[in-house]
């Protein structure tokens, strides 16, 4: 018999070492990253895969291998903690693995972040997923790209500016992920129509609607949120500010839903995963400062967690929101062209 | 629903505890302490033993007085007994958020912002709270106020007008006898997490590798984070090595298995011997020193996956200082 994932749906095409999705997700990344068998990225990541992060897309396996040994060699103790993997099935072989991953490391080598500082860093990645065969075909991750420069001593907006100029200027550099440079990778789902997913989902969409007001009842008052930036925040006063501060930069821009799981699992509570996007004009004052017109894409991957609490029906105790702010103020930047 | 000899505004412990701390502490019916606190209750902190409503309404106004902007959120309630039988018993973690705007028991004021977590364990009949042991997380307070726990223990003693005069630290010479004797209640998550605390008190490190989760969380004294197996046997360690022969003994286990709530464990415990170790505490002061801790635990698929250890450094310290100097 075939090993089966917890809610009963038969996990097949996978090797037989792993005993569910989650494992198998678990068990590669420390494969991969912390054993370093990066040539095993041959076979668990697919040769034609794509991988849409905020700062860019990539395509292929040995682009990926490539980028993980720079990643490595400026950073060689990091590690990868899995924190959780909110998954769906297709129910025909294929999954998406919304996996949560606290990674640590220590910058010892120069490299992209300068000259080797010893400073340590611990921030959250969020990587969705799509596997089938024992291979990941398909994928979109953000790294707290805003924590980690913040944590080795920069500010996201100046170290923009560093990178564009570090990467030739505002016209040879790397474009930041947008809609229009997308290709299609092959997974096509949209998640699991699980009642947690469609309310987090919905408490997203009303947020972006500006219906700012709901966080005082859709969140628990001991809500802790984990934001970009490595900021964690607790209650509902600055859940708010983050959301109001967010959205009032790009008050214009269109906010949607590509991917939505919902989850109840054995000791865990129910959780969500939700992939959105962000896409427009910087047009307001915010977060993002003084407006400036860029047209920016923002990548979001966030995960909620459920607890008991408050008014029937529960509320959001844990969110765990992942974006790029790096990623944004390089759009900014270049498009207002102030750097250097 | 409802709690049988609570006020039905209540339909479970939980919300029993979550209320009244909002309506006490929050929206500063302070009063309400005289219904909600036993006339004879008896709160231990590591700090001192307060007995009486009437001491825990002083003690409120002056903490409100110095944060009056204080917040307290609960982030979880586990918890055990029976309501027919007097045993209802809670073990509260608390995220506290306040701004340091008035002066009072921690000096001027520094317009520091804190936020820190506190564990209380209660005792609860008839919509009273009548047995307490608390523990404020001191050591994140005076840290985030800018100084260091023993510094601040020096400055305490001082400011409390001396060694023979200041008030003295929970010890079980001052302790008063708890009228709540129960040990809580029996299931796999209170029992397997009692067990991990006793084998590594033991020195069985090797323990917290194969049970605390790769990315488990750890929120330790001091406001200071720590994560995984390391960061663990760290913390346990230099606790351990401070106090290598202190007697480790745990007075009370809650485990709540609930669905859709990941396993938790309350624990309360002590450790109670001589400062005779290199570790957390620095050099070897020989002071005979008691402990007292609250833990609460989660546990998910692949192990212990949060910890929530709290002791108050600074009355360790002040014990440290009172009998060393």
């Amino acid at each position: 018999m075939p090993p089966h994932n917890e809610d009963g749906e038969k996990f097949e095409g996978f090797s037989q070492r792993w005993k569910d999705f989650p494992d198998y997700i678990l068990g590669i990344t420390h494969e991969i990253w912390e054993s370093r068998g990066l040539s095993t990225l041959n076979h668990y990541y697919a040769d034609d895969v794509i991988m849409r992060f905020p700062d860019g897309l990539l395509r292929g396996n040995q682009t990926v291998i490539n980028g993980t040994m720079a990643t490595i060699v400026e950073f060689p103790d990091r590690q990868l903690l899995g924190e959780d993997v909110i998954w769906s099935g297709d129910g025909k072989g294929s999954y998406l693995s919304s996996h949560r991953i606290i990674t640590t490391g220590t910058h010892l080598v120069d490299g992209v972040f300068g000259k080797a500082t010893g400073k340590k860093f611990r921030i959250r990645v969020i990587a969705d997923c799509a596997a089938k065969n024992d291979t990941i075909y398909d994928e979109w991750l953000i790294r707290d790209y805003g924590g980690m420069v913040r944590q080795l001593g920069f500010e996201p907006h100046d170290f923009a500016r560093s990178l564009i100029e570090a990467e030739g200027g505002l016209e040879n550099c790397r474009k930041p992920f947008h809609p229009s440079h997308d290709v299609d990778g092959g997974y096509h789902g949209t998640g699991n129509a699980n009642a947690w997913g469609e309310r987090y989902a919905n408490i997203l969409t009303r947020i972006m609607d500006k219906d700012f007001d709901l966080i005082a009842r859709e969140y628990d008052r001991a809500c802790i949120s984990e934001l970009p930036g490595s900021r964690t925040v607790v209650s509902h006063h600055d859940i708010d500010a983050f959301w109001i501060g967010l959205r009032s930069s790009f008050p214009s821009a269109k906010f949607e839903i590509h991917h939505q799981i919902g989850r109840e699992d054995p000791m865990m509570p129910p959780r969500a995963a939700i992939r959105w996007s962000l896409t427009g004009k910087h047009d307001g004052w915010g977060t993002y400062g003084r407006p400036t017109g860029a047209e920016v894409h923002i990548m979001g991957l966030t995960h909620a967690e459920f607890g008991p609490f408050g008014p029937p029906g529960g509320t959001v105790r844990r969110e765990y929101v992942l974006l790029d702010e790096v990623s944004i103020w390089k759009q900014i930047h270049m498009h207002t062209g102030a750097v250097g | 629903m409802s709690i049988p000899g609570f006020d039905p505004r209540w339909k479970d412990v939980p919300d029993y505890i979550h209320g009244i701390t909002e309506d006490i502490w929050e929206k500063r019916h302070i009063h309400a302490l005289k219904d909600y606190y036993a006339d004879d209750i008896i709160v231990r902190s590591p700090a001192t033993v307060v007995q009486g409503n009437k001491g825990v309404i002083a003690a409120t106004l002056a903490t409100l007085a110095e944060w009056p902007d204080r917040e307290l959120p609960g982030e979880d309630v586990i918890w055990c007994g029976h309501a027919e039988e007097g045993t209802l018993f809670s073990s509260h973690r608390l995220i506290c958020s306040a701004t340091h705007t008035h002066p009072g028991a921690y000096g001027a004021p520094t317009g520091a912002k804190l936020r820190y977590r506190i564990l209380a364990d209660c005792a609860i009949r008839d919509n009273q709270v009548y047995d307490e042991w608390l523990v404020r997380d001191q050591g994140a307070i005076v840290r985030q106020m800018g100084m260091d726990p023993l510094a601040f223990a020096r400055d305490q003693i001082a400011r409390e007008e001396g060694k023979e005069a200041c008030v003295k630290p929970l010890t079980p010479a001052n302790d008063k006898p708890a009228r709540y004797t129960t040990s809580g209640n029996t299931t796999e998550t209170g029992s397997h997490y009692a067990d991990l605390l006793t084998r590594i008190m033991g020195a069985e490190i090797s323990v917290i590798n194969i049970n605390y989760d790769r990315a488990a969380q750890l929120e330790y004294p001091g406001g200071v984070p720590a994560l995984g197996p390391k960061g663990a046997s760290e913390f346990w360690i230099g606790l351990r090595a401070s106090f290598p022969n202190a007697q480790f003994k745990i007075d009370h286990v809650v485990g709540n298995e609930e669905a859709g709530r990941p396993n938790r464990a309350a624990l309360r415990w002590s450790l109670h011997g001589k400062h005779e170790g290199w570790g957390t505490f620095g050099a070897p002061s020989q002071a005979d020193v008691y402990i007292l801790g609250i833990s609460h635990a989660e546990f998910g698929p692949r192990g212990l996956h949060r910890e929530y250890v709290l002791f108050d450094e600074v009355a360790i310290w002040k014990q440290i200082v009172l009998q060393k100097g």
